[in-house]
């Protein structure tokens, strides 16, 4: 089904609105809550666009690879509950550079999402 | 509200001795997700408090978390702290009858200044000031750090197993990190590296688990009281020196490793003038990633509270999504710690 303008256009729209029209206004608290709010559009802006979706898939597959390469510790679980399970249970080598690699990638991707300048520090 | 600060003049008029009080101001103050802060200024005839008076009333807030310490244990650390020669409020009164108020409250003399974190990172300070404050934070952890068990008054505190508090603190983030539903690699990664270099035990001395800036008082360059003893308990030195020094509570200002207001070598030459424990500051550089441990699990905890509908809040749903933030801290800490920076 077409339904324009499409989600990603309409929260883009709807955050300018916010910050420029309202945000202005508001002191305070109720200032501190726009601002939230804009945050949260943020994310879901990002979320819809194709390279950061492009990036998650990524880090699953990459979370997929690394685990295949070793066998799947726990066959029975898919992706991050079994990299965590594994690694609680002291099944991987910590020390391992694909592991940590594996980590970074996955930590990286979530944070292109929820704060993508925190990279930059 | 008038009914709440009537309540308590009358409370203060009563401990004191004197013979009447006027409210002269009362309002909420911010911050406190686990309890209420009043400020209380009182006209006060007679008795011991006779004049004009600034309180601080604290309260317990409906909603407060079970690692808190309650309103009654709160004011003995206070007392030990104030009877150790740190720079607190001075605890006055303590209500422990529910009839009085509600809740349990106890009433403290109120600092000047402002605790804003943001406010003192920002601030235009020479380098000679920020020197001068981060080591009399240090000097006034030392202060605080010769409080000891056993003390029957603050017999309510636990102690760390056997001693190792690092090991203690790696149990309890263990056990709260399986009660997530969802999987944290990074955490359990981090958790497992925690456990296998914990450094040499330190002694055992009352640590404020929450002194970061953001939590102390300071008008202009003068420090005027350290804040916020919800989370004290007996632990190991170094983590109130790592959990200060932490990435999480430099507020932008990476550089500076001390609270974001000054450097960790004059932070710690303070500490150890003041006759702090002599402390590694490879210790304490574990205890900042211990921090960083701390800190995604409460996070994370707060999430829960959101997710759960236990509390739907805008707010703690966002603290879920900074999670990330704290994981690629790990990752990055750690590594720098191995390569030897």
């Amino acid at each position: 089904m077409i339904n324009q303008p499409n989600n990603h256009d309409l929260l883009m729209e709807a955050r300018q609105v916010l910050l420029n029209s309202l945000t202005p206004e508001l002191t305070g608290a109720r200032k501190y809550e726009a601002l939230m709010i804009a945050n949260v559009m943020s994310m879901a802006i990002r979320e819809l666009g194709q390279s950061e979706q492009a990036k998650v898939e990524e880090a699953d597959h990459a979370v997929s690879t690394f685990l295949e390469a070793r066998s799947k510790p726990n066959p029975n679980v898919e992706g991050e509950v079994s990299l965590a399970e594994a690694i609680r249970k002291r099944r991987l080598d910590g020390r391992e550079p694909a592991l940590r690699d594996v980590l970074r990638t996955l930590t990286e991707a979530r944070l292109g999402i929820n704060n993508p300048s925190y990279l930059k520090r | 509200m008038p009914e709440l600060a009537e309540v308590f003049s009358q409370f203060v008029v009563h401990q004191s001795g004197a013979r009447s009080a006027k409210v002269i101001a009362f309002n909420k103050l911010s911050g406190g997700a686990i309890q209420d802060n009043f400020g209380l200024s009182l006209e006060i005839e007679g008795g011991m408090q006779s004049g004009l008076q600034e309180f601080v009333v604290r309260q317990d807030a409906p909603s407060g978390i079970a690692e808190s310490l309650s309103r009654p244990e709160e004011f003995r650390v206070l007392e030990a702290a104030f009877e150790a020669g740190v720079t607190v409020p001075k605890p006055l009164w303590l209500c422990e009858d529910l009839d009085v108020s509600g809740q349990l409250f106890y009433v403290m003399t109120r600092a000047s200044g402002s605790a804003s974190p943001r406010q003192l990172v920002k601030s235009d300070l020479t380098a000679e000031q920020r020197c001068i404050i981060v080591r009399r934070l240090g000097a006034e952890l030392a202060t605080l750090h010769t409080v000891r068990p056993p003390m029957r008054s603050l017999d309510f505190l636990t102690l760390p197993d056997q001693g190792d508090a690092a090991l203690s603190r790696v149990a309890t983030y263990r056990r709260h990190l399986q009660e997530i539903a969802e999987p944290h690699p990074v955490l359990e990664w981090a958790l497992n590296w925690l456990e296998d270099n914990t450094p040499e035990p330190g002694p055992t001395v009352l640590c404020h688990c929450d002194f970061r800036t953001g939590n102390y008082m300071m008008a202009g360059e003068k420090l005027t009281a350290i804040l916020d003893w919800e989370f004290a308990t007996w632990s190991d030195p170094a983590e109130d020196l790592g959990w200060f020094c932490s990435r999480s509570w430099r507020f932008g200002a990476n550089e500076r490793e001390a609270g974001g207001v000054g450097e960790k070598r004059d932070f710690l030459d303070g500490y150890r003038e003041a006759g702090g424990t002599d402390i590694d500051s490879a210790a304490v550089s574990y205890w900042e990633v211990m921090a960083l441990m701390r800190w995604a699990i409460i996070a994370l905890q707060q999430a829960r509270r959101h997710i759960s509908g236990e509390q739907r809040s805008l707010e703690l749903a966002l603290t879920g999504r900074m999670v990330a933030q704290m994981e690629f801290d790990l990752l990055t800490q750690i590594q720098e710690l191995e390569d030897g920076q």
